[in-house]
């Protein structure tokens, strides 16, 4: 997952991801990429689109 | 060998839930440790501040100029083609007028409460995971690159819309998105009201499954946003944002000074809030008005019921789902049954096209109010719309 330098940290995506994969940090993201099923419901839900979908 | 601090009761988060669960367990003699990730506590804010004067009363909480920005005297509607409904405090009784806070300065006075009442705080400290053993919890904690553990006989999650804490703990705290406002805000100076002392509602396409906002907050500043539900709409919050303030009257010359985005739980409360040793709160447990989206006061309901129950395991020595079980019954009695109303207004309100919403507004801009409160508005509704009927029927 690529997070943009414009998110700020709100912590919606980790809130609506199935499988709790997402811990943010103050001002950092951490996702579990082994246990993405790349559902892109946190893509969706950023308010700011501050999430992509990476090629890994 | 990683540092081990021992506690009866950790709350996981300063957030007005998680400071009122620490300072009334903290109250009834338990020791309590109260967590946030942030460095300032309340900081940065995912709120338009908005609370009722009658939901501090409950709570016990006296105003303070400190955290008092703007004392509201009425709510002003709007339908999508402008038509307005003022309900101010000259025309009508209003129980439910309320207060414009500041966040910021509320959250941390909320968290020094806590820490007056005996609670430990620890900012910058952030729960990274948590199992249980030996009857107890022990979660993994991070502070300015060190790691310990807190074993705690009673963790209150009090997370948040994130609401991790719960699901390690094997509850199902994750929402789907439709039970997800994604919000976007900007406090603005430079705005210009209608109804300066009235909060603004805006219905209608201009915020697909949610409504538009603009809270004042004294003088030309005001709180200006909207929630959206991401399975209604393609675009962001933030674009129906941007759309919003420039299509506004009230906001197209006004100044952006501050961004604020953030998730808003309104699916209703969440059923399963209790397992052995865990309470969760607030946000986490979706304590948010599904109509409205205000879960301040409502989360501080739950947090306090949380705090006294937690105190009161911990007491008995019995830290079980069973022991804990109270807690479903009290937050069910004090917020469960009115969500489950305010729901089927949320998904009645949803189901209007912007026309209808014109018609509605249309009727009720003349109409004389005794009351202000949401129940008194649906009453009214069920009588003009013949929809309401079928979807909200006695309900109210
Ligand atoms: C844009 C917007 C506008 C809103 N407007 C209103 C309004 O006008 N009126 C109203 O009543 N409600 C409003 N709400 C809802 C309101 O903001 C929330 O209901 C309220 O903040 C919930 O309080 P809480 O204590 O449960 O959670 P929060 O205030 O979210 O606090 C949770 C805390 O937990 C911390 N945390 C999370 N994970 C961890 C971890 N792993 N370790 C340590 N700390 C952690 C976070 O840093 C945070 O401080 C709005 C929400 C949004 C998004
Ligand atoms: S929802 Fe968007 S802005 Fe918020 S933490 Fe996730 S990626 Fe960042
Ligand atoms: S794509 Fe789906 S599973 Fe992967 S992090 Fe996002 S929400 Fe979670």
């Amino acid at each position: 997952m690529i997070v943009k330098e414009w998110c700020m940290y709100c912590g919606e995506c980790a809130g609506v991801c199935p499988r709790n994969l997402i811990e943010v940090r103050e001002i950092s993201l951490n996702f579990n990429k082994e246990e993405c099923k790349d559902c892109r419901i946190c893509v969706k839900a950023c308010p700011v689109q501050a999430l992509e979908k990476g090629d890994d | 060998m990683i540092k081990m601090i021992e506690t009866d009761i950790l709350v996981i988060g300063a957030g007005p839930a998680g400071s009122t669960a620490a300072k009334h367990a903290a109250m009834a003699g338990s020791s309590v440790i109260l967590m946030d990730k942030k460095s300032e506590i309340g900081s940065p804010k995912r709120c338009a501040e908005g609370v009722s004067k009658e939901g501090l009363k409950k709570l016990e909480i006296e105003p303070s100029e400190r955290w008092v920005t703007k004392e509201l005297s009425g709510v002003r509607m709007v339908s999508p083609n402008g038509t307005a409904v003022n309900l101010t405090e000259d025309k009508v009784k209003l129980p439910e007028a309320g207060y414009i806070l500041e966040r910021k300065v509320f959250d941390k006075y909320m968290a020094m409460d806590a820490g007056r009442a005996g609670a430990k705080i620890m900012i910058k400290t952030l729960a990274t995971g948590m199992k249980r053993e030996d009857d107890q919890m022990v979660v993994t904690a991070e502070r300015m690159g060190e790691e310990f553990q807190i074993k705690a006989k009673i963790v209150i999650a009090a997370d948040g819309p994130e609401s991790r804490v719960g699901r390690w703990a094997g509850l199902r705290t994750s929402l789907k998105p439709k039970d997800m406002e994604s919000c976007a805000q900007f406090e603005m100076a430079g705005v210009e009201m209608e109804e300066p002392d009235c909060i603004e509602f805006h219905f209608g396409s201009v915020s697909p499954g949610g409504y538009a906002w603009i809270f004042p907050k004294g003088d030309d500043i005001a709180n200006v946003g909207l929630g959206v539900l991401t399975t209604m709409t393609d675009k962001s919050a933030y674009e129906h944002l941007l759309e919003f303030v420039e299509n506004n009257p009230a906001t197209k010359n006004a100044q952006a000074v501050e961004l604020n985005i953030g998730g808003d739980p309104v699916g209703g409360l969440l059923k399963k809030k209790v397992t052995d040793n865990v309470l969760v709160t607030g946000d986490a447990a979706s304590m948010v008005n599904p109509l409205t989206g205000g879960g301040i006061i409502s989360g501080m309901l739950g947090g306090r019921i949380a705090g006294q129950v937690a105190a009161q395991a911990v007491m008995e020595g019995d830290y079980s789902e069973k022991g804990l079980g109270i807690y479903e019954e009290l937050c069910e009695r004090e917020l469960g049954k009115s969500f489950e109303k305010y729901l089927k207004a949320k998904d009645y309100l949803l189901s209007l096209s912007d026309e209808e919403l014109d018609q509605i507004a249309e009727v009720f801009k003349d109409s004389d109010f005794e009351t202000i409160n949401t129940a008194e508005m649906v009453r009214k509704l069920v009588k003009i719309s013949p929809k309401a009927l079928l979807k909200l029927g006695k309900l109210f």
